[in-house]
């Protein structure tokens, strides 16, 4: 069985967020990243399968240089090889623009199985799975928190909300768009990051894979025209002072309320 | 404009995020046209009640959903309804189906918007931390609705449009749903509890839920409750958590510690009476939600607070 598991690259949770110059997304300059938090639960999926048996991991990734940082991580938690779509080209492009990139990987590794994760992190559009899905045929599932291998396709329960559950049966191949806590992910083990530095990354462009024209700002259907700090609503009163002053403030209100 | 409503069933019923649709179409203008999956009758009621002129989609095979059945149902009533919009809830169901229509339309898709104004989408982004305002320029455009961003419509004395069959050839279902069921409930029971206390990601290890977090609940009588990063680290089971995909909660006071406020997480707790946070970006989504706030470590301030409240109790 061949998987394939999409990456993204995505500002630390813990980052400060400032707008950049021209006010359509954030300043990347100085600040850390790491592998957007839904797809390492989406990477260990798929090493749960290769441990089980036989299967090839390939991780995807589009996104700057600095993206081969993640893509060495997952390789160390023991992925078998990494495919890097490099270009400045696909700056600016919508979900549609980047489902149409991963879908030209993939038709080139012909995946048994895709793996991603539900959101991103930044972007939060939970749009590029299902996409990719279509331009691949493939029937999917999203918010996945189960897989099972089961004849020639997978049973899987999907989150719904309030913490029920829904029972799908899903025909192979198929894309499985991971919902957090699935699992619990590995570390790269020492060994796992020595392994890794002789695994393969394979640097691609747009025109390698043939997308120059689907891919970028001039192919997207949407664009952003501005990002900025939600609305200020009746915001918290802030307690300010010292511990003490604060805690009696804290205090004093909790007696209010008459739950003291 | 020529907008479709893509309206949802719940155990049975239409959705009330289904008439929330309706207002944001109204938001939009343009003229409304909707689709009703899986139930004739409940066609016919939402025809009744604002939906307009309502495609039905009753193939039994359309009773649950299922990915291929939707998206083949969806597709045939933009082409039957020539409609250029096609609005849907951001629900599991919606957030499932919608962005592969607009791949298989080619349109430009918008996902989980809450507000629009001149042709401009409004969608939180980075978690709550930021909004972007975004446009398409396809000649169609799928957008997925935030569930509670606008008021319901609920036009009871519409008199109502007139209910359609949609022609349909279902493809082969690759996808088939089993059956539902709840997740397996633990013997914690937050909605009784007049006081939660909450530990989200920033309590930094499971060691300090014991440690800092109960203790504060425990001084004030109430239940310790979490936001989804905590369960998922398996810091602490799955029945503490609150959000959309745990439990929804109203207690007199909710305390939210070093929890961001991303919206899955507010919308099980913002129905409280009231809310403090402590935090320490005073940037935080949470303080918008909060009556009363703290920008600070809460390694310093929690553990000071539950000596208060315990020499408070005497
Ligand atoms: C400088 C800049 C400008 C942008 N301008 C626009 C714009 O004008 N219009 C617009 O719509 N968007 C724009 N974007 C955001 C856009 O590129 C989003 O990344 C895209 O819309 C996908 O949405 P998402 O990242 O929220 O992914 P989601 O759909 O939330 O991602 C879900 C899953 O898909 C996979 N995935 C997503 N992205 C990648 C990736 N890059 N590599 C591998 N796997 C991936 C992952 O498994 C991920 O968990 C911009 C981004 C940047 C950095
Ligand atoms: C379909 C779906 C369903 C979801 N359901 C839920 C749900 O039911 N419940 C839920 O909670 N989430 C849910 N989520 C996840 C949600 O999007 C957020 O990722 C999550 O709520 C973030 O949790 P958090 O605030 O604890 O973590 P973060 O967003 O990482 O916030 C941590 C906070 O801690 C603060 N902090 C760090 N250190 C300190 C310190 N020393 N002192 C004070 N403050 C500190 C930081 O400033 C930060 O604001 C869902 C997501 C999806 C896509």
């Amino acid at each position: 069985m061949k998987i394939l598991v999409c990456l993204k690259q995505v500002p630390h949770q813990d980052a400060r967020l400032d707008v950049n110059g021209d006010g359509t997304w954030i300043r990347e300059e100085g600040i850390k990243f790491e592998i957007n938090s839904y797809d390492t639960f989406a990477l260990e999926e798929a090493l749960r399968v290769k441990d089980a048996g036989e299967a090839e991991v390939v991780v995807a990734s589009i996104g700057p240089e600095r993206v081969s940082q993640a893509l060495r991580t997952a390789l160390g938690m023991g992925a078998d090889r990494a495919v890097h779509l490099k270009d400045d080209a696909l700056a600016g492009s919508d979900a549609l623009g980047i489902a149409q990139a991963l879908a030209a990987i993939a038709r080139e590794e012909q995946p048994d199985l895709v793996f991603t994760g539900l959101m991103s992190d930044d972007g939060n559009a939970s749009s590029v799975p299902p996409m990719l899905a279509h331009l691949l045929d493939m029937p999917h599932a999203t918010a996945v928190v189960k897989t099972e291998h089961k004849d020639a396709g997978l049973r899987i329960e999907r989150e719904l909300e309030g913490g029920a559950l829904e029972l799908v049966e899903i025909d192979l191949p198929c894309l499985i768009a991971v919902q957090s806590g699935i699992n619990q992910v590995r570390y790269a083990s020492l060994k796992g990051i020595m392994a890794a530095k002789k695994k393969p990354i394979a640097a691609k462009t747009a025109a390698d894979l043939g997308v120059a024209e689907l891919v970028g700002a001039a192919a997207a259907k949407v664009a952003i025209e501005k990002i900025e700090p939600p609305p200020k609503g009746d915001r918290a009163e802030i307690l300010e002072g010292t511990t003490d002053e604060i805690v009696a403030g804290l205090l004093g209100k909790i007696k209010e309320l008459g739950l003291l | 404009m020529s907008l479709l409503v893509v309206a949802e069933i719940q155990q049975g019923a239409i959705r009330e995020a289904s008439y929330e649709l309706l207002a944001f179409a109204a938001r939009i203008g343009g003229e409304v046209s909707s689709l009703v999956i899986g139930d004739a009758a409940l066609a016919s009621e939402f025809a009744k009640r604002g939906g307009g002129s309502t495609w039905s989609a009753s193939d039994a095979a359309l009773a649950n959903y299922n990915v291929d059945g939707y998206a083949a149902a969806i597709l045939a009533a933009v082409e039957a309804s020539g409609a250029d919009t096609v609005l849907i809830s951001n629900t599991p169901v919606g957030w499932d189906v919608a962005p592969r229509v607009a791949a298989a339309l080619d349109a430009g898709f918008v996902s989980d918007a809450f507000d629009v104004q001149d042709g401009r989408y409004r969608r939180r982004v980075f978690n709550g931390k930021l909004d972007a305002w975004v446009r398409s320029s396809a000649a169609k455009t799928v957008v997925s609705v935030q569930p509670g961003a606008l008021p319901a419509i609920d036009n009871q004395n519409e008199g109502g449009g007139e209910v359609k069959e949609l022609a349909l050839e279902l493809p082969k279902l690759r996808a088939r749903f089993l059956e539902t069921r709840e997740s397996d409930a633990g013997g914690v029971d937050l909605s009784q509890a007049d006081v939660i206390v909450s530990g989200g990601r920033g309590v930094g290890d499971p060691e300090k839920f014991p440690e800092v977090i109960q203790p504060l609940a425990e001084a004030l009588g109430g239940a310790m409750g979490a936001s989804r990063p905590v369960v998922d680290a398996g810091w602490l089971p799955h029945e503490y958590q609150v959000g959309s995909s745990g439990q929804v909660v109203t207690p007199k006071l909710y305390i939210a510690i070093g929890i961001s406020g991303a919206i899955q997480h507010l919308v099980g707790m913002k129905g409280s009476n009231y809310i403090i946070a402590i935090n320490k970006d005073p940037d935080a989504p949470i303080f918008e939600v909060a009556q009363l706030g703290v920008v600070g470590d809460l390694f310093e301030i929690v553990p000071a607070l539950t000596s208060a409240v315990t020499a408070a109790r005497g």
